[in-house]
């Protein structure tokens, strides 16, 4: 089975809604790829907020998130089920 | 002990604040994100842990109100409601959504770090400021649309308070507990040091009653923005800002709670009660982000942003200075102080942002985050 590639977004810096804007924006530019699980979206982000605000707007959109932290911020893994 | 009658008063501030900036910042609990995120991506979550802490808020004041504790009832600077406060309202609502944080919020943020949050608060200042200028004519259209005399919801119909405020947390505590059934209070969070923000509304109810109880009212901090601006426009022109009749006013006069003598305050560059009270909540609210975001190793300067970004917030944080002294009064002190005893300026002022966030999110979405 093909590896599935990864979308960076680095949002370093960016503060809500900004960061889940464009987290959203990515999201619905690939949701095809994103669904079949061919490409996943990698945001690395220093905002607080977006480790929550991101994982509970994708999930009702029916995609999974896993957050992990990072040397000086947080890693965002958006992909789908 | 206490000897100085500002001495109790600038102690609580400063805890009160140093405790409100480090549990609002582990919990990202953003007043803006409550009323911005329900427009733009239908998200209530923050707006539950709002309603939580208004009606834990109104129980224990109307408690305190009732055994004498808490005095005097209504507090301080509550005025009558106007129409002003409505419009006021608005335009603070359109603010705090451009600036990307409110009052508090901003402080906490810039605690912890956030450049565009110190940019917004500079804005907040010269906003501040600026009402100044104009005050005459603004305080005279707030008094000519005055709806009613009254301060308070139940003062307007002559009724214990008790008869408004128990029906309505009633309701209120239904749905919170359905709520609470449904999962909804409570949401995963991955964030180092997270605090659940329904604990840190409870903390900030308890924060909110204390300071009444010995300070004399609950949380507010904006005219100190004002005085802030009063004291850095006095460097440049002196002979201006003491003739400026908003700086010579002292709106606060009371006797607090532990205190035996009248102390009084305003806007003006001096050191008086509003000093007391504002500015020790104000380093407090910050360092209380500061060491919050360094006990996580979150401390860090936050600053790549492009320009558009930096401008929304100096104008948003213009904006929400000026519109704190046409309400007059911030979020915090009417949605956590004003709204729990049912203040018809604080029923007025949240009449306002609602729209003014739908306004702000509208302008943000397509000015500045594209």
């Amino acid at each position: 089975m093909k590896e599935p590639t990864y979308i960076p977004l680095n949002i370093f810096g960016q503060v809500c809604p900004s960061c889940l804007l464009m987290t959203l924006k990515t999201l619905n530019l690939h949701s095809s790829a994103i669904r079949a699980g061919q490409t996943e979206i990698i945001v690395m982000t220093d905002d607080r907020q977006a480790t929550t605000t991101i994982p509970a707007a994708v999930k009702t959109m029916g995609y999974l998130a896993e957050v992990t932290r990072e040397d000086n911020g947080y890693r965002i893994r958006v992909h789908g089920l | 002990m206490i000897e100085h009658p500002f001495f109790l008063i600038m102690l609580t501030s400063a805890l009160a604040g140093l405790l409100a900036g480090f549990v609002m910042h582990r919990s990202d609990f953003c007043v803006t994100a409550t009323f911005r995120d329900m427009f733009m991506f239908g998200d209530y979550f923050l707006l539950r842990m709002l309603l939580l802490l208004v009606v834990v808020s109104m129980l224990a004041f109307e408690l305190g109100r009732v055994t004498g504790v808490l005095k005097p009832h209504p507090f301080p600077l509550l005025g009558a409601p106007s129409i002003a406060t409505l419009i006021g309202g608005l335009v603070f609502g359109i603010g705090m959504v451009l600036a990307g944080g409110c009052v508090v919020g901003t402080l906490y943020k810039l605690g912890s770090g956030s450049v565009i949050s110190a940019v917004a608060f500079v804005g907040m200042i010269f906003g501040s400021a600026f009402y100044a200028e104009w005050h005459p004519a603004w305080s005279a259209f707030a008094k000519a649309t005055i709806i009613t005399p009254a301060i308070t919801l139940p003062q307007v119909f002559s009724l214990p308070p008790a008869l408004l405020i128990l029906p309505l947390a009633a309701v209120a505590g239904f749905l919170l507990f359905r709520w609470h059934r449904q999962g909804k209070l409570t949401r995963p969070a991955y964030a180092k040091g997270h605090i659940a923000p329904w604990k840190t509304a409870l903390i900030l109810a308890a924060i909110g009653f204390v300071s009444y109880l010995l300070v004399g009212m609950p949380l507010g901090i904006t005219t100190s923005y004002a005085k802030l601006g009063s004291l850095l426009e006095g460097l440049f022109w002196p002979e201006h800002v003491a003739q400026l009749a908003y700086f010579k006013a002292q709106p606060l006069a009371y006797i607090p709670p532990f205190g035996s003598e009248l102390i009084r305050g305003g806007a003006g560059p001096a050191f008086d009660a509003v000093a007391a009270i504002q500015y020790p909540l104000v380093v407090g609210i910050i360092l209380g982000g500061t060491l919050s975001a360094w006990l996580i190793g979150e401390l860090y300067l936050h600053y790549r942003m492009v320009p558009r970004q930096y401008i929304a917030a100096i104008l948003g944080g213009f904006l929400l200075g000026m519109a704190a002294r046409m309400v007059p009064g911030c979020n915090i002190w009417h949605l956590w102080g004003g709204l729990p005893i049912l203040a018809g300026q604080s029923l007025l002022f949240l009449l306002g942002i609602l729209p003014g966030t739908w306004i702000g999110s509208k302008l943000l979405s397509r000015f500045v985050i594209r």
